[in-house]
């Protein structure tokens, strides 16, 4: 009997950690789509954003005749130089908690080889970390953090995001650091979320829009009796960069954590589906070598008992 | 061609964003934005424009769908706006609607940032802009009371 009474009892705790794991997977599931929405949300603010950069940028094109464009385009913004790096930022957006699949050990492999990469150039690293996990791996890697935080979970908001970035743009413009790049998990699409490395600082250039596009927004805006898209800007053109150049630059740091946030939560969503579904597969398997064992225990008990039954007979 | 109706449609559409979402798109007959430099009124048919915002309030007159000559009043802190065909877009990193102001506080957190003490040129500016802000926002509150 010891031998069933033991699977009998594994399964039940199986059973147990099923409940769990689904349990967990449908509050993943809220989650995601809570974080979802409030990435979609933002996207607008960035769009809107990228379309000033780009009448800004279209409006230069314009005063150089528009035959020049491209990258120049006659900006000159201290974001937006290239500067020889000497000294680095690395800032690392991990989750607080475990139990999502590979989400967090992919981050710090990221990492890990970014780190790996400007230490072999002999560059001085500024690492920051965000998340528990994160933090804990890369200690254990013998990483040397500068900056921890742990207040972001789910939902990052914009204040949390702002003093950070604030303070990267003004270590950028002081010179103390020449580059920043953030390990992040970007958010491609519901099946697809990779871990990568980008960098934001220096910021890229806006680009002018094509002529054949800027030919074609005119030729919309004739059709439709309105005047073509000249803007005017207060106070002036240049002076709207200086604003809006660190205001992008928040945009997309802040895009980083809520991506980060969406992704963690699909990764959770995932590896928790998947654990339920072993657990299912565990339950079945562990039912059957049950079954098995307490047969083979009463056919056991049954050839004792005729065996005793024979020996009486004689 | 600015008193004609396009589309069916009347108005000035204005949408205010922030970095966390779209929190306000309104069709309205009038809205008068704070420029880095004072307030602007931007009606139906004005020139597209891009400009830099100060600290101050947003008032949106005549909003669609809302009490006959209703003023809604949003107060804002820097960013731009973008005047576009018969729609205003404004961009901003924090946005409070006038009845969530809270006099109180914005007064304390004035207060607070006059006694805090600042060195250096930068420290100086940084503090003139915030206590700049802080003012605006206590207006603002106050307006309401």
């Amino acid at each position: 009997m010891a031998k069933a009474r033991a699977l009998d009892r594994r399964r039940k705790s199986v059973k147990n950690i099923r409940k769990i794991t689904r349990t967990m997977e449908l509050i993943a599931t809220a989650r995601f789509k809570k974080a979802m929405d409030r990435s979609v949300a933002s996207r607008d603010y960035t769009l809107r954003l990228a379309k000033i950069l780009e009448n800004i940028a279209a409006a230069s094109a314009g005063g150089a005749d528009g035959s020049e464009g491209g990258a120049a385009l006659g900006f000159s913004h201290p974001l937006l130089e290239v500067r020889p790096t000497k000294r680095t930022a690395v800032l690392v957006l991990t989750g607080n908690r475990g139990l999502c699949g590979g989400y967090n050990s992919n981050i710090v492999r990221q990492a890990q080889a970014i780190l790996g990469q400007w230490r072999s150039e002999k560059v001085g690293v500024h690492t920051a970390v965000s998340g528990k996990r994160g933090i804990s791996a890369l200690k254990f890697r013998g990483v040397d953090i500068d900056e921890r935080y742990l207040q972001f979970e789910d939902k990052p908001e914009f204040e949390q995001v702002a003093p950070i970035g604030r303070a990267y743009l003004e270590a950028y413009a002081s010179g103390q650091i020449d580059r920043l790049d953030v390990v992040y998990t970007r958010f491609d699409s519901i099946a697809r979320q990779a871990a990568v490395t980008e960098m934001l600082l220096p910021l890229k250039p806006p680009e002018a829009p094509s002529g054949a596009a800027r030919e074609a927004a005119a030729a919309k805006a004739a059709a439709a009796g309105l005047a073509s898209d000249d803007y005017d800007f207060y106070p002036s053109a240049q002076s709207i960069l200086e604003e809006i150049l660190p205001a992008s630059f928040m945009a997309r740091l802040f895009k980083c954590f809520l991506d980060s946030a969406v992704s963690e939560q699909v990764a959770r969503m995932v590896a928790m589906k998947a654990a339920s579904e072993n657990a299912g597969g565990l339950i079945k398997d562990l039912s059957r070598r049950y079954n098995r064992a307490r047969q083979s225990q009463i056919t056991g008990e049954i050839m004792e008992i005729l065996g005793g039954v024979e020996a009486l007979k004689k | 061609m600015a008193e004609t109706k396009r589309g069916g449609e009347t108005g000035v559409r204005c949408v205010i964003t922030t970095p966390e979402s779209t929190v306000l798109d309104t069709r309205a007959e009038f809205i008068s934005v704070p420029l880095f430099d004072g307030q602007r009124g931007i009606g139906r048919g004005h020139a597209p424009f891009v400009g830099r915002l100060g600290v101050g309030e947003v008032r949106i007159t005549g909003e669609q769908g809302g009490a006959a000559g209703g003023l809604r009043r949003t107060f804002i802190e820097g960013g731009f706006v973008e005047v576009g065909h018969d729609e205003v877009t404004i961009i901003t990193q924090r946005s409070i609607p006038a009845e969530k102001l809270d006099a109180a506080a914005a007064r304390s957190d004035l207060e607070k940032l006059k006694a805090a003490p600042s060195r250096g040129d930068e420290a100086i500016t940084a503090r003139m802009r915030s206590e700049e802000a802080a003012r605006a926002l206590l207006r603002a509150a106050e307006r309401k009371g």
